[in-house]
C-alpha cells in the first residue's frame, strides 16, 4: 500500500510518461502510414490467429539458435505473466489490503507462477546478456563493407541492449525481492512462492520499519521503471514485443514465390524510405537487431555489404533521427543514402533465406527488389545487367543467342520431341533458359528426353515459341519486361492442347506457378517441377530401374524448388528410388544455402569485396561430410555453379555434381548418350 | 545545343544470315533487325552531353522493319524528338544512306550529328565523313568522349597504337563515335511502353529520287579455303618436310 504522495506522484508519472509514449507510438503509426499502399488486410481473423499461435508458441523463433531461443521463451513467457503480476501489483498499491499472499488457490497459483517465471526471466535475462556482453558471437558484428548508421556503427545497438536488459533484470528482480521482503515482513514463507521465500530468510531480524522501506523501494523498481520505460519504447528495439505480433499477423499471405505487383508503372519500386510499402516500414520497427536473417544470407556469408539485418537496423536508427519530420511526410533521403550500398542491392540472391528465418515477420528481400525495382526504371544497374535485359527483350533469352536456336539442344536427340503448338501432348516441357541454351545442362536436358521418350511419356515443347519465363528478369526490378515475357509464353500456352506443364528449372517453374497466377486469369495451369514428374513415373512403374546404383550422395535444395516451393521430398525420393544413400549438409531442406544464383546474380560478376562464392561454401560444406560421391542437384543453373565451384574451389576429383536425372538414367540402364544418338 | 543521332537498323549476326533466291539480298525471312551497336554508344553520348548542356536531342531513322521500336526505345532514354524517314526506296550504299540523311535534315537546324563510326555494312566508316562532306561540317571520326568547358566542345578522338588526341570543336560538326564514355544505357520496358502511349514520331517523306548510287549484281557468303591442316607431332612435322623436299 503506497503512502498518498507517492500515489499521487506515481499518477503523475503516468501521465506524463504515458503522454510522451503516446507521441511516439502515434509518430510510428504516421510514418508506417507514409509508406505505399499494400492489401495486408484481408483474411484477419485467420492472421490474428496465426500470429497468436506463432508468439504463444515462439515458433518463428525455433527456426534457428535453439539455445537463445529457449532463453528468449523464459523470458517471454515471463514477462506475458508479468502483465498480470503488475496489474496485481498496482492494485496492492493502491487497493488497501490487496495481497495475494495467503489467499485462496487462484492466489497461490498465481504466485507460484509468478515466482517460477521471475527465475525464469532472470535466468534467461542473465545468460542472454552473458551471450552478448561475454561470449559476444560473430554473429551480431557485420561484414566491414556493410554500410551501417553511425549510432550502429558507435555500438548503439549494444546499449539499446544493455538498457533493456537491466531493465528487465531491474523490473523483475525488484518485484520478487519485494515478494521476499513481504514475507520476511510476516515473519514465515509461503510454499506458493518458493524462491522467494529462501531469499526471505536474508532479511529475517530486519526491523519492520526496514523491511518497509524496502518494500517501497522495490515497488518503485519495478512498478515506477516500467511506467519510466514506456517513453523510450518507440526509440529501442525492445519495441520488438508490441510491433511484431502485429508484424506477424500483418505478413504477405499470397505464395512465397509471387512477388507483388508494381502499383503505379510510371513509378516503379521505391527510392527512398516512405516510397516502399507501409509493411516494409513496420519491418523496422519489428526487428529485434538478431541477425538471424544476415546468419542466412548467402551475400552476406561470400564477404559483401550486403546485411538485411544491417537493412533494417538502418532504416529504423534513420526514422528513429527523424522521426518528426518523416511523420509530417518530410524527410525523404534516398536509401541508397543511409540504408544500404548499391553493390549489396546487386548482390541479393533473392533467396528468401532472410525472409524464411525471420522470427518477427520482417522482409528484407522485397525491400531490396523495390529498390531494384527503382534504379532499374532510372537506367541505374549493372552493365551485365543491362546486357542480358536487353537480349531478353531482344531475343527472349539470357544467353544473347537467337530464338530460333532455341531448341537445338534436341538436335543430337534420335526422335523428334512433338511440337506442342501443332500437336496434342500430355504433358508440356516448360524447358527454360539455362536448359536450353547452356551446354552441360542441355546434356541433362537430352536426357530427361530420352527418359521420357524410353517410358513412353506424351511430351512436347514450345521450340522458338518458348521465352524466358522471366523469374529472374523480375528478380532484377524489370517489371515490364517481366510482363511482356509473361504475356508472351501465356499467349502461346492458351494456343496449346496439354494437360500438365512440367518444367526442368526450378526458377522457371516458380514464374509459372507463382508470378504467373495473377496474370493467367482463368488459364490456371497444373505444373509440376520434373523432379516431381520423375518420381510419380516411378511410382506408377512407368519408368523402372533394372541397375539400382550404390555410393552416397548428398542433395542440395535449390531455393526456388525447396524453400520458395516446398518441393524438398521428391528429389530425395528419386535420390532413394535409384539406391544411392543420401547423407544430408547441415544446412538442408528450408534452411539450404543458396548457390548465390538467383536474383539475377548468374549474369552478374563477382563482387569485389567477395571473399567466398556462396556455391564454394556449400561444396565446402558436401565435402565436410566425409566420403561423398555425387552432389545431386535438381536445377540448371546449380548444375553449373556447383561445377565450377568444384573446380574453383580445387576439389576436382573429389566429389561429381550431377542431376538429378543421371541418376534416373543410370539406374535405367539408359546408357551414355552417344550410343543413343 | 541541338544534337542530331543519325541511327540504323542493323540484321542481328546472332542468326544465321542467308542469301535469298534473287542472289542479291539477305533473305528477309530469317533476318531480325537490331540498332547497330556503334549508334547505340553515339545515342549514348549525346544523352550525356544533353544531360551536361541542358540541350535538345533527335534521333533520325530510316523506316523499316522494328524501327519504331528503336525509335521509341531512343526517346524513352532521353531524346526529344524521334524522326523517322519514309519514301526512301532500297538503300543502295551508304553514300547513298547519307544523302537520305542530310535531306531529311535540310528543313532542321542543328549543332552537333553524331552517328556509329562505323557498322556491319559499313565497316570503312564512310557514314559520317560523307554527311560532313554533304553538309560541309568538319568531321571527326573514332571518337571516344566529349566533354562540354565553358560552352566549348572538346573531343577525344583514339588513334591506333593508343594515342589520343583531343580537339577543340566549333559547331557545326559530325563526329563518328566509336565508343560513349559509359556502357549504353538500358529502357526498361515499362518506360518504352508508356512512351509508345505518350510520345508521337515525326515523319518526313522524301522525294521519289534520293539519288541511289549503285546496283548490288551479286551476295554471297564468302568462300571459305581448305583451311590448315593441324600437325600431330614432331614426326608428322618431318614427313612433311621430307615429302616438300625441304629435308
Amino acid at each position: 500500500m503506497l503512502t498518498t504522495p507517492e500515489k499521487i506522484a506515481f499518477i503523475l508519472l503516468v501521465l506524463v510518461c504515458g503522454a510522451l509514449a503516446f507521441t511516439g507510438f502515434r509518430r510510428i503509426f504516421q510514418i508506417v502510414g507514409r509508406g505505399k499502399s499494400a492489401p495486408r488486410t484481408d483474411h484477419l481473423l485467420a492472421r490474428v490467429t496465426r500470429a497468436l499461435v506463432d508468439v504463444g508458441l515462439q515458433r518463428p523463433m525455433f527456426k534457428a539458435r535453439p539455445w537463445v531461443s529457449l532463453f528468449h521463451a523464459f523470458i517471454f513467457f515471463g514477462f506475458s505473466f508479468y502483465l498480470l503480476v503488475n496489474i496485481n501489483d498496482i492494485l496492492e498499491a493502491f487497493v488497501d489490503g490487496w495481497s495475494t499472499i495467503g489467499g485462496g488457490p487462484l492466489a497461490s497459483l498465481f504466485n507460484l507462477l509468478s515466482d517460477v517465471f521471475s527465475v525464469f526471466v532472470l535466468l534467461g535475462m542473465i545468460l542472454l546478456l552473458l551471450r552478448r556482453f561475454v561470449q559476444q558471437p560473430e554473429s551480431l558484428r557485420f561484414n566491414p563493407a556493410v554500410k551501417l548508421h553511425p549510432k550502429v556503427a558507435q555500438g548503439w545497438i549494444k546499449n539499446d541492449s544493455l538498457i533493456v536488459g537491466v531493465f528487465i533484470l531491474l523490473h523483475v528482480g525488484s518485484r520478487w525481492l519485494g515478494t521476499a521482503l513481504h514475507l520476511a515482513e510476516r515473519g514465515a514463507g509461503d510454499p506458493w512462492l518458493p524462491t522467494a521465500s529462501v531469499a526471505s530468510r536474508l532479511f529475517a531480524g530486519m526491523s519492520v520499519g526496514t523491511l518497509e522501506t524496502g518494500i517501497h523501494v522495490c515497488w518503485w523498481l519495478a512498478m515506477g521503471l516500467i511506467v519510466l520505460f514506456l517513453p523510450y519504447f518507440p526509440r529501442s528495439k525492445h519495441l520488438h514485443l508490441m510491433v511484431a505480433p502485429v508484424n506477424l499477423a500483418l505478413d504477405k499471405r499470397t505464395p512465397r514465390g509471387e512477388l507483388e505487383k508494381v502499383q503505379d508503372a510510371s513509378h516503379p519500386g521505391a527510392a527512398t524510405l516512405t516510397e516502399l510499402p507501409w509493411p516494409n516500414i513496420l519491418d523496422s520497427f519489428a526487428c529485434i537487431m538478431c541477425n538471424r536473417c544476415q546468419d542466412a544470407c548467402p551475400a552476406h556469408a561470400s564477404g559483401t555489404s550486403l546485411s538485411p539485418a544491417a537493412l533494417e537496423i538502418n532504416k529504423r536508427y534513420f526514422i528513429n533521427e527523424h522521426a518528426a519530420e518523416l511523420a509530417a511526410g518530410n524527410g525523404s533521403a534516398s536509401l541508397l543514402d543511409f540504408a544500404i550500398t548499391e553493390e549489396a542491392v546487386w548482390s541479393c540472391t533473392s533467396c528468401f533465406a532472410c525472409v524464411r528465418v525471420c522470427p518477427v515477420g520482417n522482409e528484407p528481400m522485397t525491400d531490396i527488389i523495390a529498390l531494384r525495382r527503382g534504379m532499374v526504371f532510372a537506367g541505374e544497374m549493372p552493365d551485365e545487367v543491362a546486357e542480358v535485359l536487353r537480349s531478353l527483350d531482344e531475343k527472349g533469352n539470357s544467353f544473347g543467342d537467337s530464338a530460333r536456336k532455341r531448341a537445338k539442344w534436341t538436335k543430337p536427340l534420335d526422335f523428334k520431341i512433338p511440337d506442342a503448338r501443332k500437336e496434342p501432348v500430355e504433358y508440356l516441357w516448360f524447358v527454360g533458359d539455362f536448359a536450353s541454351f547452356d551446354q552441360q545442362c542441355q546434356e541433362v536436358s537430352r536426357t530427361v528426353a530420352r527418359i521420357l521418350h524410353q517410358a513412353g511419356i506424351s511430351f512436347g515443347i514450345l521450340y522458338e515459341g518458348e521465352r524466358s519465363a522471366g523469374n529472374d528478369v523480375r528478380r532484377v526490378g524489370e517489371e515490364g519486361l517481366f510482363e511482356a515475357l509473361a504475356e508472351h509464353n501465356l499467349e502461346t500456352l492458351e494456343s496449346c492442347d496439354f494437360d500438365k506443364i512440367f518444367t526442368t528449372d526450378p526458377h522457371t517453374f516458380n514464374a509459372l506457378k507463382n508470378d504467373y497466377g495473377p496474370y493467367a486469369g482463368a488459364s490456371q495451369y497444373d505444373i509440376v517441377h520434373y523432379s516431381s514428374l520423375l518420381l510419380e513415373l516411378l511410382r506408377s512403374g512407368r519408368i523402372t530401374l533394372a541397375q539400382p546404383l550404390d555410393g552416397r550422395a548428398t542433395y542440395h535444395d535449390p531455393c526456388y524448388l525447396g524453400r520458395y516451393n516446398g518441393g524438398f521430398d521428391a528429389p530425395r525420393g528419386i535420390i532413394g528410388a535409384c539406391g544411392v544413400d543420401l547423407v544430408e549438409m547441415p544446412r538442408n531442406r528450408e534452411n539450404s544455402f543458396c548457390c548465390g544464383a538467383g536474383g539475377g546474380r548468374i549474369w552478374m560478376k563477382d563482387q569485389e569485396t567477395l571473399v567466398e562464392r556462396p556455391s564454394e561454401n556449400r561444396i565446402r560444406e558436401a565435402l565436410e561430410l566425409g566420403e561423398i560421391d555425387y552432389f545431386v542437384v535438381s536445377c540448371p543453373k546449380d548444375l553449373t555453379m556447383y561445377r565450377d565451384a568444384v573446380k574453383t574451389s580445387g576439389n576436382e576429383g573429389k566429389i561429381e555434381v550431377r542431376d538429378i536425372v543421371d541418376l534416373v538414367a543410370d539406374a535405367m540402364g539408359l546408357g551414355e548418350e552417344e550410343a543413343v544418338a | 545545343m541541338k544534337l542530331v543521332v543519325l541511327m540504323k537498323r542493323l540484321p542481328d549476326l546472332v542468326e544465321d544470315l542467308e542469301v535469298d533466291d534473287s542472289g542479291k539480298a539477305l533473305d528477309a525471312e530469317f533476318l531480325k533487325f537490331t540498332l547497330n551497336e556503334f549508334d547505340d554508344h553515339a545515342l549514348e553520348e549525346a544523352l550525356l552531353l544533353k544531360e551536361a548542356t541542358g540541350g535538345e536531342l533527335t534521333v533520325v531513322a530510316v523506316d523499316g522493319e522494328d524501327v519504331d521500336k528503336m525509335l521509341y526505345t531512343a526517346l524513352a532514354k532521353g531524346a526529344d524528338t524521334a524522326l523517322k524517314i519514309s519514301g526512301t526506296g532500297e538503300i543502295g550504299s551508304t553514300s547513298h544512306l547519307a544523302r537520305i540523311f542530310t535531306q531529311s535534315l535540310a528543313d532542321r537546324s542543328y549543332d552537333l550529328i553524331l552517328t556509329g563510326v562505323q557498322a556491319a555494312d559499313d565497316r570503312d566508316g564512310q557514314l559520317a565523313p560523307t554527311v560532313a562532306a554533304m553538309i560541309g561540317a568538319p568531321c571527326i571520326e573514332v571518337v571516344t568522349g566529349i566533354e562540354h568547358e565553358a560552352g566549348k566542345l572538346i573531343v577525344r578522338k583514339e588513334y591506333s597504337g593508343g594515342v589520343l588526341a583531343e580537339f577543340d570543336v566549333e559547331p557545326p560538326a559530325v563526329l563518328g563515335i566509336q565508343a560513349a564514355r559509359q556502357t549504353p544505357r538500358y529502357a526498361p520496358v515499362s518506360k518504352v511502353r508508356q512512351v509508345q502511349e505518350s510520345a508521337t514520331l515525326e515523319t518526313v517523306t522524301l522525294a521519289a529520287d534520293t539519288g541511289k548510287s549503285f546496283d548490288i549484281i551479286r551476295m554471297t557468303p564468302p568462300e571459305t579455303g581448305a583451311g590448315a591442316e593441324m600437325l600431330g607431332g614432331v614426326d608428322e612435322l618431318v614427313k612433311v618436310m621430307e615429302s616438300k623436299g625441304v629435308l
